[in-house]
């Protein structure tokens, strides 16, 4: 466990030291939602449309989206971040330093994934704070508790696609054109930007991405959209029951690979 | 088999590109063994497949066959209790992070190792001491000297207080005072002292003599010869040799014709090419090589002495450990 803790701690202090990267961190949640409310105002006209709300099931445009994009914040960034890690430690000359410690490479990896879990934190709670204080998004008390149970499934099943996106940068080393592209799916097929039923294809390769239950039931939950919320968690729990095992062996499997072809620290 | 011993390497092979044309054969069945406590050293070119071994001992590499066994665990069903008993140091200065200073990187290679929180403290200040680094505790690595990164390599790989240390190139790219210092305490306080058991690996010929109680040859993947270096010196058929230091162009070839020399051996530093004879005549063949070497270079010394390592290495393998 002092492994996932210390991994947390050295990537926090890597970071602060390069302050361009901590004005980033600081100002971009800002930046990245204000040209979704003037884009949702610009297309609609206003920042409700019942046009939209048939499809989503809330007239309130602005708030759907920025709930889509909060949730893929915590997507993306476990993504990148997990996929990139090894690669990073490759630039820095530490991998096989690491690699060849008794650690567990997975309890590295989580480390990682918690560290980019932390700062996506940060920023998804100013998003929040947007939502709530200037377009008046609702957060009861009694909503915490399942927001957070809902966050948790999402993430740990986000880890177990972090351990394949690492196993991937190992065996191509250059795999930012995979991760976009994989962003990009996700765009396309689960609601994060608009409601998938608005095309009967990505309403139903929709119900395969695990995205889509997660932003199904923090967005009923968040803007009082009638969900199911024992068949969402119960979906997302066995999504994660698959992800993390699959991901493990992926990237065991990868690393092995990897070790016997010599290329484990190619660059 | 190879015996018993603290590391025992058993005829392992392994082969990159396998199959193709510019299939490499970097390991080719090498087998020796390793008393604990004993400073090995693995001494051969660029090239000759020595990282490559050292990568398959501390199970960073899967050797395609044979067998490794490190403190009496086999590479392949037990790594993990393989790497908690080896430190691993290699030379050239990206093995930490330059960002975090030298308590925050050891803390963290700490923590990899399992070193229980409790006495990481005092094992970070009790190093850091050692290596005379108490005054650079806060100082970010990419501060500090290419020396003093080597020094806190030294450190990180002593964090979890391994009984076996594989050393690669530990000089590489140094300042001969922290060369001298890394060397020294290799031999005096790692071996000697703390009675580590290391393998070293080096194309250094004074590094590998001076440090090692036995020495393997390594070339192309093979193991050429494993002895003392004094047994190794005493080997060659010839046992004076002729040394002339110039300036210009000498070609190998040029000196086949001489009868009584055997392996030859040129090699260039500080501005001066080195032309070196293993003979049993020196008198004899001298006249004739000086007027060989004038056609094509100036003299600027000439000695007799005895054979070194690198003689003895040119003469079993025909490459010179600066090749590659």
């Amino acid at each position: 466990m002092w492994v996932i803790v210390e991994e947390v701690r050295k990537s926090i202090r890597i970071l602060l030291a390069y302050p361009a990267e901590v004005i980033f961190w600081v100002f971009s949640p800002l930046l990245w939602v204000i040209p979704l409310v003037f884009q949702g105002k610009a297309l609609v006209g206003a920042f409700s449309s019942t046009q939209f709300g048939n499809l989503a099931g809330t007239d309130d445009f602005i708030p759907y989206v920025l709930i889509g994009a909060i949730i893929s914040t915590y997507m993306f960034s476990a993504v990148w971040s997990m996929g990139n890690s090894f690669r990073d430690e490759t630039y820095y000359g530490t991998l096989e330093h690491i690699l060849s410690s008794p650690a567990r490479p997975a309890y590295i990896l989580i480390g990682k994934g918690l560290y980019n879990s932390i700062l996506s934190t940060s920023f998804v709670i100013v998003q929040l704070l947007i939502c709530v204080f200037i377009f008046g998004l609702e957060i009861t008390l009694i909503k915490i508790l399942p927001i957070f149970m809902f966050l948790l499934l999402l993430i740990v099943g986000l880890y177990g696609i972090g351990f394949m996106a690492a196993a991937l940068t190992l065996l191509v080393k250059e795999a930012h054109g995979l991760l976009h592209m994989f962003e990009y799916i996700l765009f396309l097929f689960s609601p994060i930007r608009y409601p998938v039923e608005v095309n009967p294809i990505t309403k139903t390769i929709s119900v395969f991405i695990p995205l889509t239950y997660a932003l199904i039931a923090l967005r009923g939950l968040l803007l009082n959209i009638e969900f199911n919320f024992l068949k969402n968690s119960v979906i997302l729990f066995g999504i994660d029951c698959v992800l993390i095992p699959l991901g493990l062996i992926v990237f065991h499997y990868v690393e092995k690979r990897t070790k016997t072809r010599g290329t484990l620290s190619d660059y | 088999m190879v015996g018993s011993g603290e590391i025992v390497v058993d005829g392992i092979h392994k082969v990159f590109k396998k199959g193709k044309p510019d299939e490499v054969r970097a390991v080719d069945g090498i087998s020796f063994t390793i008393n604990k406590g004993e400073l090995f050293g693995l001494l051969g070119p660029n090239g000759a497949g020595k990282t490559t071994l050292i990568k398959c001992i501390s199970t960073l590499l899967i050797p395609d066959s044979g067998s490794v066994k490190v403190g009496g665990y086999d590479i392949y069903r037990e790594p993990l209790d393989v790497r908690r008993h080896i430190g691993v140091l290699t030379g050239g200065e990206r093995s930490l992070y330059w960002k975090l200073n030298p308590v925050e990187n050891l803390r963290y290679f700490a923590a990899l190792y399992g070193v229980p929180r409790k006495i990481t403290k005092e094992r970070i200040e009790y190093l850091l001491d050692l290596m005379g680094l108490t005054d650079k505790t806060r100082v970010r690595v990419e501060k500090l000297s290419s020396g003093m990164k080597q020094k806190l390599s030294l450190a990180r790989v002593l964090i979890h207080d391994p009984p076996i240390l594989l050393v690669d190139e530990p000089t590489l790219g140094l300042d001969p005072y922290f060369a001298r210092f890394i060397r020294d305490f290799v031999k005096n306080e790692l071996n000697r002292k703390l009675n580590k058991t290391i393998l070293l690996t080096t194309h250094y010929m004074d590094e590998a003599d001076d440090l090692c109680e036995r020495i393997a040859f390594m070339n192309r993947g093979k193991i050429e010869a494993l002895d003392t270096p004094e047994r190794l010196k005493q080997s060659m058929p010839q046992k004076q040799v002729l040394e002339i230091k110039c300036q210009g162009t000498l070609e190998r070839e040029m000196f086949s014709s001489i009868e009584g020399a055997a392996s030859i051996n040129i090699s260039h530093g500080d501005g001066f090419a080195y032309l070196r004879l293993n003979t049993d005549n020196p008198e004899i063949i001298l006249g004739n090589i000086i007027e060989l070497v004038r056609e094509n270079a100036k003299i600027y010394s000439v000695r007799v002495t005895v054979p070194t390592l690198e003689d003895v290495f040119v003469h079993l393998t025909g490459a010179s450990l600066k090749d590659g």
